[in-house]
């Protein structure tokens, strides 16, 4: 985990939350699918995934169930609540928004 | 935001399960990560260290994971409480004061609470006594015996039980006999009510003449011999044997404290029995109530009533809680009564918070260079407020830890007071919930009552301070606020000072009324005769002629006579229409009626305005008061005229008596009749109780002991108790005298706290003001000129507080009016005379020490000083 995967401040949310719209999800599989989608530019540490779990679960916009992973364990899906789906639509708008802002900057500046 | 606190809150409750699901799920997560890189090829045992290290640290993870579900606040409470301890250690002499005050505010407070919830809410010594019920047929509180085996029988209910509690026996005991109050029992009555015992077992079916002894008995009367069981006690001249103790937290079924001293089994068939039954799970109130109907349906087929039917009158109540009280007669006053208390206390209370709040005025205002670096280090002020809070929760906390205790002190105590009542009645309170609860519940208002504003202060006074670097000039507000509370509690304690000195007032009228009779020279002597001895009324009779005549032969003797209802302790009254031979048209009147033997005027000193006592040849006569002479037949002469009515038949005056006291102190106006002793029986008198009132020559304590054993050679087996007429009056005297205890002890505790409060901001603003003080003396002030200063700002507190406090208790004690005798009136303003000279002896008291302190102030050091 070198300094080129850390992750942009207060996205953390957004990102767990855009890979659990895919469906429901274990904590493992996020941060694989994370990795996979930004073709290993983005690393979730696993030490700060579950206490961010943890509080959109406090939030209430995802729901944790029990279930059998495809290696067939015990594993906990996540998966988004109605709730959870406003929240990423109202940040993944903020974020765009943000970014075209930064690159309006970085061009005209 | 709801859901939120919701989800927080279903993590407290299943904290277990959610950290064994997070180990789950961390394991889950390295054992597939490990998985996944031996996969690759990794050595197995490589692979899970990989995955360990790439994961990182699990307890920190962990630790982070549980913050998101706590509560922040609750930490923050719990750092804020750390630093109020630190801050109070650092104070000792500010701690002991104000927790106190606290302690003596809550421990008024909730003992006062515990007696009324012991009185009012008294939980029945039974098992599950959700599904226990009294059951009232036909409107009767008591059922025949033989009403009640039909009822048992019939299986409307799971379990039939009966008890007639105001029951006694006479226990012989060596040389004497003494009365016991006992409640027989149905022989199934312990199975059926579940009542925990001590020791031994409860009366069951088909046992004879055993009996359950109460633990305070077992404990005074019986040494608490450990081998109580099998112990045989003559009861009535007949040996039972004690086969089990009750507990020593036994409450009874009637509730409010009654604490008889044995249970036995129903001795006879002519017993009467209230009803309590067990209803099977799940049966509706509806349900039960039409099945009673049916069996009473039955019951009246079998046994007709004399009148009405049996199922138009049932009720099936409740054993405890509201359930319980809303169904009781005559609960009102007896609310009202608590309620009054409790207004009471909590206004002790709030002098109690008022000082407390003084308290941290001053320190806030003291502690404001604190505060402001803590502002300036960048804490919010509704930090800083939360921090002052804390500081007064604890206070709180503390005060109401010291208040229980002293109330579990009080209840103690409380639970040794014999109250001269009839039956025996004692206040057990004792900690429950319910108090727990109330307690924590006044610990955090008054900590909120007491904390709030000075923390407000607080944070101003240090905001204040940041700017400014004077913390002098903010202190103006904190003082006129401080001022205000002063004042405040000197006129909450001036309330209840009037009510305490009223109750006081009422007391000694009461103490030295005159009830019309003689108390200087007269004796009571009750006996209890053995029933089943006395059935036959000719043997009663000679009994009762044979003792009046040796009473009146002992020494020292004057006069004896026969009385049903000794005055001022117990009363039947009669409403009725009445005819006169003059007056056909009846009136509808209220009386008194006693039954007298010959001789009752001349012992008690009463004067008869007309006409002659009764004479043993005397058949249908009456003696009349002379408000009844009044009221029936005018001015004119009523000896020799006949009176009428439905209960008492046609009656021929032949005396007329004074008016006099018949139940309390306030029955001028009230009317009487007396006739005959042994004549018709007055309803619900036992026919095995004599009183005998005697005259003494002398006191009438020289001729107790010779009036005691010329009954017990009569009849042994007679309970006898001997008293003057005068202290017989406790129970007349009780309520005034309650009410004198309360109000006054209430009161003084009260003018006391104030006191502290006044003594208290006078030394605060001594303390204050030491550097102009210094400079008036440097500049030539005489010690007189420094002397007004402190006796100015006094005089100011007291003259408010005296002028508000008068002001509101003229209106808040005209309500005691009805507690207390015609001729004391609430509003006397020697009352408040009184309690104003009071107050202010005090409140000179309270000035002494500030003053003295404002005198000995030196120059140099005062200006030195800053």
């Amino acid at each position: 985990m070198g300094e080129r995967n850390e992750l942009l401040p207060g996205t953390l949310y957004m990102l767990v939350l855009r890979t659990l719209a895919a469906g429901p999800m274990h904590g493992y599989a996020i941060v694989k699918r994370v990795k996979e989608c930004s073709r290993e530019g983005i690393e979730i540490e696993d030490g700060s995934l579950y206490p961010a779990l943890n509080r959109m679960l406090v939030k209430g916009w995802i729901h944790a169930e029990w279930g059998t992973s495809e290696n067939n364990r015990r594993a906990r899906f996540y998966s988004l609540t109605p709730e959870g789906r406003r929240q990423l639509d109202q940040e993944t708008a903020e974020f765009d928004r943000m970014v075209r802002a930064i690159q309006l900057v970085m061009r005209n500046a | 935001m709801l859901t939120e606190l919701y989800h927080r809150i279903s993590y407290l409750l299943g904290r277990r399960r959610f950290e064994d699901d997070l180990d789950d799920e961390v394991r889950f997560h390295l054992e597939t990560r490990a998985e996944e890189l031996a996969a690759k090829g990794m050595p197995a045992s490589k692979a899970r260290a990989q995955a360990r290290r790439e994961f990182g640290s699990t307890a920190r993870m962990q630790e982070e994971t549980r913050g998101a579900w706590q509560f922040h606040w609750a930490e923050d409470l719990i750092a804020d409480l750390r630093y109020a301890v630190r801050g109070i250690r650092r104070n000792p002499g500010f701690a002991v004061t104000a927790i106190t005050c606290l302690a003596l505010g809550i421990g008024a407070n909730t003992t006062i609470f515990s007696v009324a919830s012991a009185a009012l809410f008294s939980r029945p010594s039974v098992r599950d006594p959700q599904s226990l019920r009294a059951i009232r047929i036909g409107g009767m509180s008591h059922a025949p015996m033989e009403h009640y085996r039909f009822l048992r029988d019939a299986g409307v209910f799971n379990g039939l039980a009966g008890e007639n509690e105001e029951m006694q026996a006479n226990w012989r005991s060596g040389d004497t006999t003494v009365r016991l109050y006992t409640v027989q029992v149905t022989g199934n009555f312990f199975e059926v009510t579940g009542t925990p015992l001590a020791m031994g077992r409860g009366i069951q079916p088909d046992d004879r003449d055993t009996a359950v002894v109460s633990w305070r008995f077992w404990r005074q009367r019986l040494a608490a011999d450990p081998d109580v069981l099998g112990r045989k006690l003559v009861l009535d001249g007949r040996p039972f044997t004690v086969i089990g103790v009750l507990p020593q937290r036994h409450r009874t079924l009637l509730g409010r404290g009654f604490a008889p001293e044995l249970y036995v089994p129903v001795s006879s068939d002519s017993a009467m029995v209230s009803l309590y039954a067990r209803i099977a799970p799940g049966m509706t109130q509806t349900v039960a109530i039409s099945r009673l109907k049916a069996a009473c349906a039955e019951l009246d087929r079998l046994s007709p009533p004399r009148r009405g039917k049996r199922a138009d009158n049932l009720r099936i109540g409740e054993v405890e809680g509201v359930g319980r009280l809303l169904g009781e007669p005559g609960i009102l006053p007896v609310a009202a009564f608590f309620a009054m208390l409790m207004v009471v206390v909590t206004l002790v209370l709030l002098i109690a918070c008022a000082n407390v709040a003084s308290l941290l005025l001053a320190r806030a205002s003291s502690r404001s260079q604190e505060l402001a670096i803590r502002l300036s280090i960048g804490a919010g002020k509704g930090r800083v407020v939360r921090q002052l809070l804390a500081e007064s929760l604890l206070l709180g906390l503390c005060g109401a830890a010291a208040g229980v205790a002293l109330n579990l002190f009080l209840g103690s105590l409380l639970a040794n007071v014999e109250l001269p009542l009839p039956i025996p009645v004692r206040i057990e309170t004792q900690p429950d919930w319910r108090l727990l609860a109330y307690a924590a519940a006044i610990a955090i208002g008054s900590s909120l009552v007491a904390g709030l504003a000075p923390a407000f202060q607080g944070a101003r006074a240090g905001l204040a301070a940041t700017l400014k670097r004077d913390e002098r000039q903010v202190a103006g507000a904190a003082w006129s606020l401080r001022n205000l509370l002063v004042a405040g509690q000197l006129a909450v304690s001036i309330v209840l000072l009037a009510g305490g000195t009223i109750f006081l007032r009422n007391l000694s009228e009461a103490s030295t009324a005159n009830p019309g009779f003689d108390l200087d020279h007269t004796l009571w002597a009750s006996a209890r005769l053995v029933p089943e001895a006395y059935t036959a009324p000719e043997k009663l009779a000679s009994f009762s002629d044979t003792a009046l005549t040796a009473i009146r032969a002992s020494a020292g003797v004057d006069n004896a006579a026969l009385v049903r209802i000794v005055p001022m302790n117990d009363e039947v009254d009669i409403g009725a229409p009445v005819r006169t031979d003059s007056q056909p048209s009846p009136v509808t009147v209220t009386w008194y009626q006693n039954e007298v033997s010959p001789g009752y005027f001349r012992t008690l000193s009463i004067s008869l305005v007309a006409g002659r006592e009764f004479q043993p040849s005397d058949r249908n006569a009456a003696i009349v008061n002379e408000n009844f002479a009044r009221r029936l037949f005018g001015g004119a002469n009523p000896i020799g005229r006949t009176f009428e009515s439905e209960p008492t038949g046609s009656l021929v005056v032949v005396g007329v008596a004074k008016n006099s006291s018949y139940l309390s102190f306030s029955d001028r106006a009230a009317l009487a009749v007396y006739i005959p002793y042994g004549q018709p029986k007055l309803p619900g008198q036992h026919p095995s109780e004599l009183n005998f009132l005697v005259r003494a020559a002398g006191t009438p304590e020289s001729i107790a002991a010779s009036v005691r054993s010329a009954l017990d050679r009569l009849d042994p087996t007679a309970a006898i108790q001997v008293r003057s007429m005068r202290s017989s009056l406790t129970f007349a005297l009780l309520p005034s005298q309650a009410g004198a205890l309360v109000l006054g002890s209430v009161g003084l505790l009260g003018l006391g706290l104030a006191s502290v409060g006044l003594y208290g901001v006078l030394l605060y603003t001594v303390s204050r003001r030491i550097r102009e003080i210094g400079l008036r003396v440097a500049l030539g002030a005489s010690p007189a000129e420094i002397l007004k200063l402190v006796v100015r700002q006094s005089l100011g507190l007291v003259g408010a507080g005296l002028l508000a406090g008068t002001a509101l208790s003229i209106l808040a004690v005209r309500p005691l009016a009805m507690f207390l005798i015609p001729n004391v009136s609430p509003t006397d303003p020697l009352n408040f005379v009184a309690v104003g000279a009071v107050l202010c002896v005090v409140a000179l008291l309270a000035t002494v020490a500030p003053a003295i302190r404002a005198l000995r102030v030196d120059p140099l050091t005062a200006l030195r000083h800053e």
